[in-house]
Formats: C-alpha cells, structure tokens, sequence
C-alpha cells in the first residue's frame, strides 16, 4: 500500500481520471475526502461495498432457475 | 437472434433486443455485462441471467411501493450512468436471494437493480440510505408457505 502525507486542500490523483481531495481532517477522528471520477467508476464506502459483494455472492451461491422451477411447481 | 453457448448445459436463444447492458456489472460481478430475463412462471420473480457467466444469475422482481414506499432515488453519477432516465422508463428491481435462510426468501433492499428501459441500460445502485435492510423478509419459502397454511 502507498502511503501519502496530505494537508487539507492537497490532493491525489490516480491515472488520470480520478483526483482525490482532503476536504477536511477532524483531530484524531475522520478525514473528509471529496472525489473526482468518471461517472462510469463506481465510488462507494469499502463496507458497504464488501456487505453488497457479499449479499449477491450469497444470492447467487445456488441454482436459481431450479429454485424458481421449484417455487412454481409448489404454489 | 444471438446464439449464447453455456458449455456444460444449454444453448439459449436470445433476442438481442431482450439484452440488457450492465457496463459496470453487478457488484462483485464486473465482467457480467449483459442479461436475460429468464421467468419460469413463480408470480412476477424472473432470473437475471448473465449471458457470459453462467454463475451470474440473480432472482429478481418489481420494487413493491405498496410494501417499500417510493422507489430510492438515483444520485447524480447514477443519473448519468443510465443516461438520463425519464422516470417513467425507470424499472426498479429487487434482489431477493432464497438461499441463505430456510424460512424466508430475502430482499436486498440497499443495492436495488434500476434499468433504463429506453436505452435497455441497467446498473446496480448501491443506495446511501443506511435504514434500507439488506435481508428484508419479502416472502416465505414457498414449501415453508404451504406448511403454514
């Protein structure tokens, strides 16, 4: 992992797209990024991301059309 | 007419005007660009099925405002993503896995599939709203319904 020291106003840019801003820092709590991208890349908070990832991987995990084959011969 | 051979199982004949384009995919599911819907007759559940991975297939339905209240909102980039939709050519759809509780079929409610239906454009969107439950209970397992009754 790249590690970068950043005052507020300073920024990073990845490729040539994507520029990353720090916004605001609050003492020992949280930093606020504000982000540039292409609106075909996706940002999202990284839990949120991985609890979505994780949800359809568990919605795919088994045979769907013989569940839905299934459901219709039971109702 | 688009021939799309799945090696180990079948050769599904697929209208190309019936495709939906995902160019971002699903979450988790990047290279899943483009789907089928696949319905087998169980009420108004159809499979989202990639047509490039066979394991990319979601059970989805219509966001039910009865029972959800008003379809989310799209954010600006998601705006763009689908191009602009009129909202009236916007369909919602919920994710619903039945395999991770016995009793009940779940919804993901915080990362609904909206489609653009003029420009057949589809895409995940992740919503902010942190009270949107990810396993709503949307309805029994259907041999766990008949139990009941």
């Amino acid at each position: 992992m790249i590690v970068l020291r950043r005052r507020v106003g300073q920024a990073i840019c990845i490729g040539n797209d994507i520029r990353i801003v720090i916004t605001e820092v609050e003492p020992n709590t949280r930093a606020h990024l504000g982000i540039e991208a292409p609106t075909s890349i996706p940002v999202h908070r990284l839990e949120i991301y991985e609890k979505i990832h994780q949800e359809n991987c568990a919605a795919t995990q088994g045979d769907t059309m013989a569940w839905l084959k299934g459901a219709a011969n039971d109702s | 007419m688009t021939h799309k051979e799945q090696a180990w199982k079948a050769i599904v004949e697929v209208e190309q005007a019936e495709t939906f384009r995902f160019p971002q995919g699903m979450v988790g599911f990047p290279d899943a660009n483009d789907y089928v819907m696949l319905n087998s007759g169980h009420g108004d559940i159809v499979c989202m099925q990639a047509t490039n991975r066979v394991e990319a297939a979601f059970l989805v339905t219509p966001w039910d405002k009865k029972r959800l209240g008003k379809q989310p909102d799209l954010s600006a980039d998601q705006q763009a993503c689908l191009q602009d939709p009129d909202e009236n050519k916007l369909l919602w759809l919920v994710v619903l896995n039945p395999f991770s509780d016995p009793a009940w079929v779940l919804a993901n409610l915080r990362a609904p599939v909206a489609i653009n239906l003029d420009t057949s454009q589809g895409m995940q969107c992740i919503q902010g709203n942190p009270q949107l439950d990810l396993h709503f209970h949307w309805m029994r397992q259907p041999g766990q319904a008949q139990q009941a009754a």
